[in-house]
């Protein structure tokens, strides 16, 4: 087996057989002795003060454990990425601040007993009259959701370079618009899960359905009192998460819960629990004006950005940043100005979603440039390709990146994919339209020097029987960085894939390796793996090398044998030299450490290109998706099985954004809380032809030469079948989602571009 | 609340179990038969991740209350598979990368079985079709489709 006969391979994902047959214990399907269960107790009103919470009548109901209200906590009883300033139970006296917030939980020894004490909860409410939008917050003499947030503002970030008014000065022709786009909602399968217990040390258990053992520890920390060195978190498999499970959840409950209550407690929300209560995509309207010469040259991007970042921080000021930076796309503009702010209201939520607030921005810049094309009279593919950033130059971005641009490359690449354009029918009321958009989706191995949050860790251990263990804190969504670890491993020791067992998401067994977001884990946690195994290969060497009297650099790892690479039979079986280092006390156990320089950002970027036909029916608005395509420059292609299968599923995510998502809300309630109400793509919605394609352009810094894709999976997506559509119909569309209804409306409208 | 006497066929096995009147067929196989490779994604009909077969179509077992299925036929994910041989459409989706979180897996796969039965050469329409209940925000469908198509191409019996 020579080195990299695994890497690149669309070998089975490891987790495979237990999801096919129904084997994988989610966290929902743990049973514990004794396990109870808890139901939490939301606030009806998205904005009321708590006069009174009597739980006599649950506290009276066999089978009743604990009735659990804010004045029952120890600690802070508050949490939050960003700022800790989310309560965990709202008290008598205080202010709810959006429909998610709980004031009260219930352990019960069943399910069903558990819901109807919870129903059992009387609470005393004031109602007030809530923030339910950006602008109505922003105004003068609007309450504050938090008193230390004045004119509500969560976060403002701002991005100047060049001369932004000479810019726009010697522009030839300028363009603005301002596009809006919706709430949307991750929509995983799995609702938030997981069950806790206390044990005899006083220990806190937590297994639960998460994206960050590391940062729900410390919230758990922050909320509850208990020191670190008692908090267990492990990560169950997790049914989906696509951002909506990056920061904590229900786990600072659940160990309350049992803690208090002495007993192991799970807690499953339902549908419309799980969709009021985590943060979704930001809800965004983005002002946006560029200005060109006539030879289609941009010259000044100015632009604003609002979004709706709900009641709480959380990764708002992260996304909120991102959407402003993003702004720029893979173009080279020379004079830029650029400001964003997120808003606190009394709406549901926001937070990270796959994208982390580049897909709004996308919609915005995409959707712009097709307009300046049509100011200028070029075609839009060559306007973008006349700006593209080129391979000797940086973009100008506060998100400096490393990545060796190939923009050219992928625009021959969705050319070739997407063929001649297709011809309605003679006769038909069918328009077909079509778009090429690009995008630079960021990577990052979370390296925030200042926040001391840089560096990602792995542990790998060999076993005196030529086993291997892989100890990795990031977390299995789905995504495949299970399968991607034990391929990295395999790889470098030589051995079949059957060899390696991968343990995630647990903060006690792995090295700290944070967040499970920003396309992070294929880059950071394998780079962390690579070091920890080469540390590991050298020992290994030495011992083969004594052994067989060969010198270390004769030999190599392959076909699970250590052997020399002049003279193959010459060779000591890896099990047997794992059993003679571990009798000679050889250290086959070590830690890899991944980071960042202390003076920067680590970024990678992961160059994209989406291509979209469509055909609209002018009598009916029928929007049909002809064809799909989406190319990624991933650097290296790990395993096409699994990469292919994060295009499509980010496409197909990027497609019910553009055409059918909208988690609506009105006077700060939910309206679409069940899935009857928010529609997701169904198989019957995706494209007719689907292209998923990669090229490689070695990353340098990445493992192998890969970078992250998870995101880039999606990023511009949306604003391609948006322009397609626009091209279609000859309308200009500025907001998502497009439904039939809308599209009969802009042709009735007769806003003919 | 009222419980009845029931006696049902779950993968190949006969169990008799007193039951609650409320109780759903996805509840019953989940708490009282440990069978959790049957997932609630929403418990309302809309998901299609708790799908299982009773006498041999495909049902939300979810919508199903318990108490209906006395002298039935129940299959799950977990009893489709022969010993350590899975069954052709659990060895499709392995190869082709249709499961990626797992949630909608066994759902989609029991669908999937209930199609082939009846439709042996399906065309894709037809697959996206049978699909159109069971919701997956995984994988785009597209490998999905890809696994079902191919095993309908084996000729293999399901």
């Amino acid at each position: 087996m020579a080195i990299g006969s695994i890497v690149g391979k669309g070998v089975a994902r490891v987790d495979a057989r237990g999801k096919v047959t129904g084997q994988t214990k989610y966290a929902g399907d743990m049973r514990l002795p004794n396990m109870h269960h808890g139901k939490l107790v939301f606030s009806p009103h998205p904005r009321a003060r708590v006069l009174a919470i009597d739980c006599s009548a649950a506290v009276a109901m066999a089978g009743v454990k604990r009735v659990i209200t804010a004045r029952d906590l120890t600690g802070s009883g508050r949490y939050g990425y960003d700022v800790a300033h989310r309560p965990v139970l709202v008290a008598e006296g205080e202010e709810t601040r959006y429909i998610g917030d709980v004031v009260a939980m219930v352990v019960a020894v069943s399910e069903e007993l558990a819901s109807r004490a919870a129903q059992a909860v009387v609470v005393r409410y004031e109602v007030l009259p809530p923030l339910t939008s950006p602008r109505q917050a922003m105004a003068e003499g609007a309450y504050l959701v938090h008193a230390d947030a004045p004119g509500n503002r969560c976060c403002k970030r701002e991005f100047s370079h060049g001369d932004v008014v000479a810019g726009f000065a010697r522009s030839e022709v300028v363009v603005e618009h301002t596009y809006k786009t919706p709430r949307q909602e991750q929509a995983f399968l799995e609702t938030e899960s997981g069950v806790a217990y206390q044990d005899e040390a006083g220990v806190v258990h937590v297994l639960s359905s998460l994206q960050d053992p590391y940062g729900v520890a410390e919230d758990i920390h922050l909320a509850l009192a208990i020191p670190k060195s008692r908090i267990h978190i492990k990560g169950t498999p997790v049914g989906g998460g696509f951002g909506g499970k990056l920061n904590t959840t229900i786990q600072v409950h659940l160990a309350a819960m049992a803690c208090l209550a002495g007993v192991p407690v799970m807690l499953v929300l339902d549908r419309e629990e799980s969709f009021i209560f985590h943060a979704k995509r930001h809800p965004t309207e983005i002002r946006l004006k560029l200005g060109a010469k006539r030879d289609g040259t941009i010259l000044a991007m100015e632009g604003e950005v609002i979004s709706d970042a709900g009641p709480y921080s959380g990764r708002s000021p992260e996304v909120v940043g991102l959407t402003m930076s993003a702004l720029l796309g893979p173009y080279r503009i020379a004079n830029v100005a650029t400001r964003a702010q997120g808003i606190y209201t009394n709406n549901l939520d926001s937070g990270a979603f796959r994208g982390f607030g580049a897909p709004q921005a996308a919609i915005a810049r995409e959707g712009l440039l097709d307009k300046l094309a049509r100011e200028l009279g070029l075609e839009p593919l060559e306007l973008r390709r006349r700006n593209f950033l080129q391979p000797d130059s940086r973009p100008a971005s506060p998100m400096l990146g490393d990545s060796p641009v190939s923009l050219e490359a992928l625009a021959e690449k969705i050319i070739a994919r997407m063929g001649p354009k297709p011809e309605p029918a003679v006769g038909s009321s069918k328009r077909i339209g079509r778009s090429i958009c690009f995008d630079m989706p960021v990577f990052d191995v979370g390296a925030i020097p200042t926040l001391g949050k840089s560096g990602v860790g792995a542990t790998v251990e060999v076993h005196s029987d030529g086993g291997v263990s892989v100890y990795a804190g990031g977390t299995e969504l789905g995504q495949g960085i299970t399968t991607v670890l034990a391929q990295f491993a395999a790889d470098q020791f030589g051995l079949p894939m059957e060899a390696i067992r991968v343990e995630m998401s647990d903060n006690w067994t792995c090295p700290r390796a944070g967040r499970t977001s920003a396309s992070r884990l294929t880059f950071g946690l394998g780079n962390a793996l690579l070091l920890a195994i080469e540390a590991v290969r050298q020992t290994l060497l030495t011992r083969a090398a004594t052994t067989l009297g060969i010198a270390r650099e004769e030999l190599r790892f392959v076909a699970g044998q250590v052997q020399s690479c002049s003279a193959p039979e010459r060779a000591i079986a890896f099990a047997e030299l794992a059993q003679l280092c571990w009798d000679k006390g050889d250290n086959l156990r070590e830690e890899g450490w991944f980071r960042a320089a202390e003076d920067r950002y680590m970024y990678g970027h992961t160059f994209m290109a989406a291509g979209a036909d469509v055909a609209v029916d002018l009598a009916t608005g029928e929007i049909e998706v002809l064809k799909l395509a989406n190319v990624l420059d991933m650097g290296k292609v790990l395993n096409p099985v699994m990469a292919y299968g994060q295009i499509y599923g980010g496409a197909v995510q990027a497609l019910g954004y553009a055409l059918m998502e909208n988690m609506v809300t009105k006077d700060g309630l939910a309206k679409t809380p069940s899935f009857a109400e928010y529609a997701i793509p169904t198989a019957v919605d995706i494209p007719f032809e689907f292209v998923a394609e990669g090229i490689e352009t070695p990353y340098p810094t990445g493992p192998f030469g890969a970078k992250g894709i998870g995101e880039a999976a999606l990023n511009c997506t949306t604003p391609t079948l948006l322009n397609a559509i626009a091209d279609a119909i000859g309308v200009e569309l500025d907001a998502i989602p497009v439904a039939q209804e809308h599209i009969l409306a802009a042709i009735h409208q007769q806003k003919r571009i | 609340m009222s419980t009845h006497q029931l006696t049902l066929t779950v993968n190949g096995e006969q169990h008799h179990l007193q039951v609650d009147a409320q109780r759903s067929l996805l509840d019953l196989l989940r708490e009282e038969l440990g069978l959790t490779g049957t997932k609630k994604g929403c418990n309302a009909g809309d998901c299609g991740a708790c799908t299982v077969l009773m006498d041999g179509a495909p049902v939300n077992a979810c919508l199903v209350l318990a108490v209906q299925t006395g002298g039935r036929e129940i299959t799950t994910i977990e009893g489709i598979a022969s010993g350590d041989k899975l069954h052709p459409l659990q060895e499709a989706f392995i190869e082709h990368g249709a499961a990626q979180c797992g949630f909608c897996t066994p759902g989609v796969i029991m669908n999937s079985i209930a199609l082939l039965r009846e439709t042996r050469q399906p065309t894709r329409a037809e697959i996206q079709e049978a699909l159109s209940g069971n919701l997956c925000r995984c994988t785009g469908y597209f490998q999905i489709i890809d696994a079902i198509a191919a095993v309908a191409a084996s000729g293999e019996p399901v």
